[in-house]
């Protein structure tokens, strides 16, 4: 082992520097005025701030709204964590079936992430307008058009769907890259066993993807917490508050009602939200590659 | 020559052949479809008379009408500063973009091959930053913004997105994985720190930063929240925050809405496409 | 690559850019508009001209954002130490809330107040706008009772040759259209919880019936339990049979969709570019709101008024509120003005003598549309007042009105809900 050089250590600092720096304004001071703000009622112009202790959490306890956007986010994981693993695992496969071109699919693919969530829900908010092409093809099959932003079901959808089709090629790369560190014996080996196609994907591929699996799911998982431009531009958090999810409601009550404090309390618990689901996920995940021969 | 007939054994032997990669194909035309229909739709909408918009999926005839009444305005209108809104987001992005890469390549060169006392401390930080919830931050974080008196400032949207955490994370595990023989052998030609990450550790990590970047200004275009609170004046905001604003109850001019859309994403579609090669490349080093 | 001669640059560049804000220099001042096109187009007319007469001044005009609402925004950025010097599109009770926070002005302490209210002939209609402590924060610049539009055209096709004027009347006439293919009345906002469309779909009505019966006295609701009902139970028809449409199609109404649905004169300029074919008399015609038919004989016949005025903010330095409040005297001092707001906005300016000006007589002959709602400024009733207008209405919206469009609940039980609501909000 070198000594410890003088230099090394003050350059090391130096370069620290700048990060350390926004750390303590950015992110240390912030958290401190954050448990101030959190036993204030203060409406961030007023020069007065009355202590109010613990009602602002407790208020928020029994809010119809933050129930609300506390269930929103399981809603619309129900849809999109099917979805968007379907999509993206089914892209990965497909990408890796190619012997060529590989890159230039990828980078297709690719392209729905750099998607602006506003544009996007103008695009839908046009598809979803009761006269629109789209619109017309339904209701000659069905019979009827489609209340799509103004039933809470099918909102929920839009959105869930909005947000897997964006995602989707991001997460199949990273199926891709954990396809392509399969080694290929494992497969020679489970043909000589007489395994078919489907039973090596279930039997090998699915297994060995674990590490990608793992991410995409924590990810995507930890997304649906911070859920913010689509409803903010589609539903406002409707019909009935079944779109309305924390980042709206934290936003409303901040900036449309000035409660910081009551907004912090909301934030506060969606972090709480956040780390419970986030740390339950990760145990059921980390159990499952156990089980197929994963270490932690 | 006779021509072959195109007997069952033969098309068996043939769909055997090409089959499998028609169908590759076609599966992969069709996924590629999927993946672009909505821009494809917001360009044809854009270009569409106004009374086809959302009600047409291909314009009866094209047209710059919405392009012009977004950019000029008409009796009724007054045009809003929609191309400085682009310059804005243009600014805004790759000023924080650059920060954050400076800031996140200098950190995570340090923390990965500096040594120095507190070193683990702050990789351990870094790494608790990185689960923390910003949301938290929001209101408090605004409110130093304000204090600071950045409020409705350039300064007020690239400050506080100067730094970013996955970044300095991604920056330390490059350096950790690069050969440490390099660095000693141009120290020990007497270079300093600084002449070694300018000489050496900069032009190795060319293909990562590229990623990297391009990552951060995907993400930091398309930004809404932030840039939503810290600025209410048209001629600040982002081009992103201006089509936001404009879903009140008198705008309803969706074809100059399209418009503006395909003003906020194409840029980035052909930067992304520009960068490509290195994303190829460098995402494997991404993901892992 | 990065050299260090490149990184200096843009570290040059950078310090450059942070310093750079709104310049701030004498006479200087940023004046908000509405979000609103034809508004951004007179103040910005206003200010070229008022510099070129006076080019010591330099008045910037923009127009608010709506994040998710101009008030949010406006809200935001005294939070953020930078309101405008003044803005206009302050309704009363929003007036009440910044009152409250003491963000604004009183303007009859500055210097020129009477001479500007008696330029402008407006000494009757400001009496309703003084605040709890006497003082004046808001002059108002217009005032929009809010209107029902019918596609008179579509009605003659439809064998109608009366317009319906009762809940009932137009029930029948929406079963009509539907066998047609159309719809009476396309509202999305119906479904939504934005709390001031509910000006626009609940407050016309329940004026309609009650009159100035206010909908909220200081903390006590004070509302016609008996029209709200009426109100919700209307919507609750035409919801059940589907004779309206809560989902969007972009200017339903313009475009031969529904038949029926709420106009402010703010419509007009932009069907003037967009559907020049929508023609006063001859396509649509306006009327006051509707009424249940058992109201026919006692209800008030008042409607919504969507009045609006423009405030100074506090905070702003004290040059910039000087040089703001010698543009907006000059502004209002001249009738000419006013009627060149009228001929760029449709919006009725709050003028004592609208009616009797021939100045704007003489507009008025040429806009024909515009008559009706001059007419009936005198029944038009302004919101009510409380600071937290917002939360009563959303929650009016969440727990009344959009249950019952949906189906969900019943219209005496909606409003047992929305009351017990209002009233956590009004105790908080």
């Amino acid at each position: 082992m070198k000594r410890l050089s003088r230099g090394e250590g003050v350059t090391g600092w130096l370069f620290t520097i700048p990060y350390l720096a926004y750390t303590i304004i950015f992110f240390v001071l912030p958290f401190l005025w954050g448990l101030l703000l959190l036993v204030s009622e203060w409406n961030l112009i007023s020069p007065v701030r009355e202590f109010v202790g613990l009602g602002n959490l407790l208020e928020a306890l029994q809010s119809r709204r933050v129930h609300a956007a506390a269930l929103t986010p399981f809603k619309i994981m129900a849809l999109f964590l099917p979805a968007v693993l379907i999509m993206s695992l089914g892209i990965a496969v497909l990408i890796n079936s190619f012997k060529k071109r590989q890159g230039l699919l990828a980078v297709a693919f690719f392209l729905p992430y750099l998607a602006s969530g506003v544009s996007m829900s103008l695009v839908v908010k046009g598809v979803v307008s009761y006269t629109s092409p789209v619109n017309k093809v339904i209701s000659n099959i069905i019979g009827f058009v489609p209340d799509w932003l103004g039933t809470p079901s099918l909102a929920i959808l839009v959105i869930a769907l909005m947000i897997a089709w964006r995602f989707s090629g991001y997460y199949a790369l990273i199926f891709l890259s954990g396809l392509q560190s399969i080694p290929g014996e494992l497969y020679e080996a489970a043909q000589i066993d007489g395994a078919g196609r489907i039973k090596s994907f279930f039997k090998i591929t699915l297994p060995q993807l674990y590490p990608a699996l793992y991410s995409v799911i924590i990810l995507a998982v930890g997304l649906m917490f911070g859920v913010f431009t689509e409803p903010y531009m589609l539903t406002g958090g409707g019909p009935n508050l079944a779109t309305h999810t924390w980042y709206l409601e934290i936003y409303y009550q901040a900036f449309s009602t000035l409660r910081a404090g009551y907004a912090s309390s909301i934030a506060l618990y969606n972090a709480i939200a956040v780390f419970i689901v986030v740390g339950i996920v990760r145990r059921i995940m980390q159990a499952w590659g156990r089980a197929h021969g994963w270490e932690d | 020559m006779e021509r072959q007939k195109l007997t069952w054994p033969r098309f068996v032997r043939l769909a055997d052949k090409y089959g499998v990669m028609i169908l590759r194909w076609a599966l992969a035309l069709v996924g590629i479809g999927f993946a672009t229909a909505p821009y494809l739709y917001m360009i044809l909408q854009s270009l569409a008379p106004w009374r086809e918009v959302n009600r047409r999926l291909i314009p009866s005839s094209l047209t710059t009408r919405s392009y012009e009444w977004l950019l000029q305005g008409s009796a009724t209108a007054v045009a809003r500063p929609w191309l400085r809104g682009f310059g804005n987001s243009v600014l805004v992005t790759s000023l924080s973009t650059l920060c954050m890469l400076v800031v996140a390549m200098l950190a995570g060169y340090a923390l990965a091959r500096l040594r120095f006392r507190g070193r683990e401390g702050i990789y351990k930080f870094i790494l608790f930053q990185m689960f923390y919830p910003a949301i938290i931050l929001l209101v408090p974080q605004f409110l130093i913004v304000r204090y600071l008196g950045l409020y409705n400032t350039y300064a007020g949207m690239i400050i506080p997105r100067a730094v970013n955490i996955w970044a300095i994370f991604m920056y330390v595990s490059f350096f950790k994985s690069v050969n440490p023989a390099m660095l000693e052998a141009a120290r020990i030609d007497g270079a300093s720190e600084t002449q070694v990450l300018f000489r050496i550790v900069i032009p190795l990590s060319r293909s990562i930063t590229a990623v990297i970047g391009l990552f951060l200004f995907m993400e930091r275009w398309v930004e809404l929240l932030w840039d939503l609170i810290v600025v209410q004046e048209y001629p600040m905001m982002t081009l992103n925050v201006m089509i936001a604003t404009m879903s009140g109850p008198y705008a309803s001019y969706p074809g100059p809405l399209y418009a503006a859309s395909v003003i906020l994403t194409v840029p980035i579609i052909l930067i992304f496409l520009v960068f490509s090669k290195h994303f190829t490349q460098g995402f494997k080093f991404i993901l892992k | 690559m990065l050299t260090k001669k490149r990184l200096l640059t843009l570290v040059l560049v950078f310090a450059l850019v942070l310093t750079t804000g709104a310049a701030a220099w004498a006479n200087s001042a940023i004046f908000w508009t509405a979000p609103n096109p034809p508004q951004e187009v007179f103040w910005t007319e206003m200010a070229k001209r008022f510099m070129a007469e006076n080019p010591e001044y330099n008045i910037q005009v923009f127009p608010m954002a709506e994040a998710p609402s101009s008030e949010a925004t406006i809200l935001t950025a005294i939070a953020g130490g930078t309101a405008p010097a003044a803005s206009e599109n302050i309704f009363i009770g929003f007036g009440a809330e910044l009152y409250e926070s003491a963000a604004l002005v009183p303007l009859d302490t500055l210097e020129g107040w009477d001479e500007l209210i008696a330029a402008r002939n407006m000494e009757g209609a400001i009496k309703g706008w003084a605040f709890p402590d006497g003082h004046y924060y808001i002059l108002p610049i217009y005032s929009n009772p809010i209107l029902y539009g019918w596609r008179i055209d579509i009605l003659e096709e439809l064998g109608v040759d009366r317009i319906p004027e009762t809940y009932e009347e137009i029930i029948e006439v929406a079963r009509l259209a539907q066998k047609e293919g159309l719809f009476l009345m396309v509202r999305p906002a119906l479904g939504m919880p934005t709390w001031w469309e509910r000006w626009f779909d609940f407050f016309t009505l329940y004026n309609a019936i009650s009159g100035d019966v206010p909908f909220i006295t200081g903390s006590e609701i004070t509302a016609d339990d008996e029209a709200v009902i009426d109100v919700f139970k209307f919507y609750a028809d035409l919801a059940k049979e589907k004779l309206i449409l809560t989902q969007d199609i972009p200017d339903a109404f313009a475009t031969d969709n529904a038949i029926w649905s709420e106009l402010g004169p703010w419509t007009f300029p932009g069907w003037k570019e967009q559907y020049p074919e929508m023609v006063y008399g001859e396509t649509f015609a306006l009327t006051m709101p509707p009424i249940p038919e058992h109201h026919k004989d006692d209800a008030a016949g008042n409607t919504f008024a969507d009045a609006k005025g423009l405030v100074l903010y506090a905070q702003a330095s004290e040059e910039a509120k000087q040089a703001v409040w010698d543009f907006i005297r000059w502004v209002f001092a001249d009738p000419a003005h006013d009627l060149l707001w009228m001929e760029a906005t449709s919006l009725p300016p709050v003028r004592d003598d609208l009616a009797d000006n021939p100045v704007f007589a003489e507009y008025l002959a040429k806009a024909p549309e515009l008559v009706p709602y001059a007419e009936s400024l005198a029944f038009a009733v302004p919101p009510f007042t409380h600071s937290d207008f917002a939360d009563i209405q959303t929650v009016l919206s969440e727990e009344g009105l959009i249950p019952v469009v949906r189906g969900t609940k019943s219209p005496e039980q909606a409003w047992e809900d929305a009351k017990a609501a209002i009233n956590g909000i009004l105790n908080r």
